[in-house]
């Protein structure tokens, strides 16, 4: 092999590494952004229901054991700045108080229980992010060329759902 | 992001073509008019022809991909789209969709679901029913099959099963929302109209007038020459029945032929209205599947009629029909190809008919109406838009 034909190989092979590090660049950053997104909405669905928690008993009609039961769970939901662990505790703390007021509830808790359902769907979109973004950055390749940035790494949130999981 | 309220413009791919009847078309259709009643705007990309498929909704909300070519698939054979003309087709389409959201039935098959996947700039949906493939294939497909499943936003699933499947061999979670049946067909079928049928042998159709009542029907539907829907099985148990019930009336429909014994009538294909009287009139109803059913959408549309049920012990049954230990469980199962133990099923659903049970599987259908299961998808849609990109300033494209 004369050296041009070497230097041709050589280019060939350094074009298609280039671009599966591209290729594999875009997925990484795909993930990231997917895991970013679907927490901010996980975020947004779990405040709206703990407001509609808030709104439900502090609006209608209801027992003041039942009030002080729903309404204190869902201001520790939705205290600002809480950590990660907390929240995840003060989210299941919610979903286990809804559960038991449940059959105390007026009927026209149905936008509540959507909201729920809502928040489930969206943690579970979150998670799945969250799994797929991980995967991705444990790969050697990933690692070593530090393809994922200085994103910090996802981490999937735990909680209970009570009757809402889906 | 779209406000909870407002009306979607949802692009729905059908890999299958509309000329064959199917579990996944049936619901694509059930679905787009469910949409269309909600106040959505769906929009059905499919192979092949429209046809009489098209019954409750408009035509334009149809598009076709073109003939689809006939290829053996997981298990069955299945008519599919794939190559570059109809990859041309399919960016058309969302072209001219303009679509809030793509909803992707069978996402990882070779067809217009995957090349929709593959041109997607919209959030996209995906329900996985029951062509997942498996991990092997996966592995030979390489990393075009990895990206492309992580461009899904959303993953549903028709099942547990269905579900436990995405989560082993794509590494993909999914919600699990169930097929959607329209109950109140199914359960408005009632005996006490009078609206009795009788058969009138190998002619394929079915005639109203008063049957003898004393004669308990078996009914089965589905093809009749593909193996795996296991009519081999219920054939091989009807004379072990007939020892002890002689005047079993043993009913079959579906697509397909096939050498039959006589004393089995076959009704061929049947409309919709025709297979809720069948299944109004009978007195017992075989699943006798053998493998690879994703979701029981038949037994469900058998429960909804009241029809007692005898089932093959597939996992995606029990979903629906509760675990054989289970004390509360809505019919009676066997083990998948056990002949000898289907008949000893349809023997006791005959000789000791639980009107209880059968009303509590009636209930337990109502849950899987569209009304409720429409709800759920639409739920998902939301999310799946909450956590999508706002969207770009549109550049005007052709």
């Amino acid at each position: 092999m004369t050296s041009v034909e070497i230097l041709d190989l050589v280019i060939i092979v350094a074009l298609i590494i280039g671009w599966r590090m591209t290729w594999l660049a875009t997925r990484v950053d795909r993930a990231n952004v997917r895991a970013e997104r679907t927490w901010a909405a996980l975020d947004a669905a779990l405040v709206r229901r703990a407001q509609r928690a808030l709104e439900l008993v502090l609006i209608t009609d209801i027992d003041p054991a039942t009030t002080l039961l729903v309404s204190d769970a869902a201001n520790a939901a939705l205290e600002p700045n809480l950590s990660r662990h907390d929240r995840e505790r003060a989210e299941s703390d919610l979903s286990h108080v809804l559960d038991a007021v449940g059959p105390m509830l007026p009927s026209s808790s149905s936008r509540l229980e959507s909201d729920r359902a809502r928040a489930s769907i969206c943690r579970r979109l979150h998670n799945d992010a969250v799994a797929t973004a991980l995967s991705l950055r444990r790969r050697r390749t990933v690692r070593l060329l530090q393809l994922a940035g200085r994103a910090a790494e996802p981490r999937p949130f735990e909680m209970a759902e009570g009757q809402f999981a889906l | 992001m779209t406000s909870p309220g407002s009306s979607l413009r949802v692009g729905i791919v059908c890999p299958y073509s509309f000329d064959v009847p199917g579990g996944v078309q049936n619901h694509v259709l059930g679905l787009a008019r469910y949409l269309r009643h909600a106040g959505h705007r769906p929009s059905v990309l499919a192979p092949g022809e429209l046809g009489r498929a098209t019954e409750g909704l408009d035509v334009e909300d149809f598009a076709s991909v073109g003939a689809a070519v006939p290829v053996r698939y997981n298990g069955s054979v299945a008519r599919v789209n794939f190559g570059p003309l109809s990859a041309a087709r399919v960016r058309h389409w969302l072209r001219k969709g303009q679509f809030d959201l793509l909803h992707i039935h069978e996402p990882i098959t070779p067809s217009i679901s995957l090349l929709t996947l593959w041109a997607a700039e919209q959030p996209v949906v995906a329900t996985f029913h029951a062509a997942t493939p498996r991990s092997r294939s996966m592995q030979l497909a390489g990393g075009v099959l990895r990206g492309a499943i992580e461009k899904i936003d959303a993953g549903i699933a028709v099942s547990e099963s269905a579900r436990n499947v995405v989560v082993q061999h794509l590494g993909r979670d999914a919600v699990v929302i169930p097929n959607g049946i329209e109950f109140k067909d199914f359960a408005r079928w009632c005996p006490s109209t009078g609206a009795v049928l009788s058969l009138s042998k190998g002619s394929g159709h079915l005639a109203s007038s008063s049957r003898p009542s004393d004669h308990p029907r078996l009914i089965f539907l589905g093809r009749l020459d593909e193996p795996r829907k296991g009519l081999d099985v219920l054939l091989a148990a009807v004379p072990l029945i007939m020892k002890s019930r002689p005047d079993l009336e043993v009913i079959v429909a579906g697509q397909g032929s096939r050498p039959l014994p006589e004393w089995c009538c076959s009704l061929g294909m049947i409309s919709l209205e025709a297979k809720i009287a069948l299944l109004g009139s009978a007195d017992v109803f075989v699943a006798p599947h053998l493998a690879r059913e994703s979701f029981g959408i038949v037994l469900l549309e058998a429960m909804a009629s009241g029809v007692p049920i005898v089932a093959s012990e597939l996992p995606s049954f029990l979903d629906v029909l509760g675990s054989p230990q289970d004390e509360g469980r809505l019919g009676e199962v066997f083990a998948a190809g056990d002949s000898g133990a289907l008949a000893a099923s349809v023997l006791s659903v005959l000789d000791r008919p639980n009107p209880l049970r059968t009303l509590r599987a009636q209930e337990a259908a109502r849950r899987y109406d569209w009304s409720a299961v429409g709800a759920t998808v639409v739920a998902v849609y939301r999310a799946a838009l909450s956590a999508a990109p706002a969207p770009l300033a549109e550049t005007s494209i052709g």
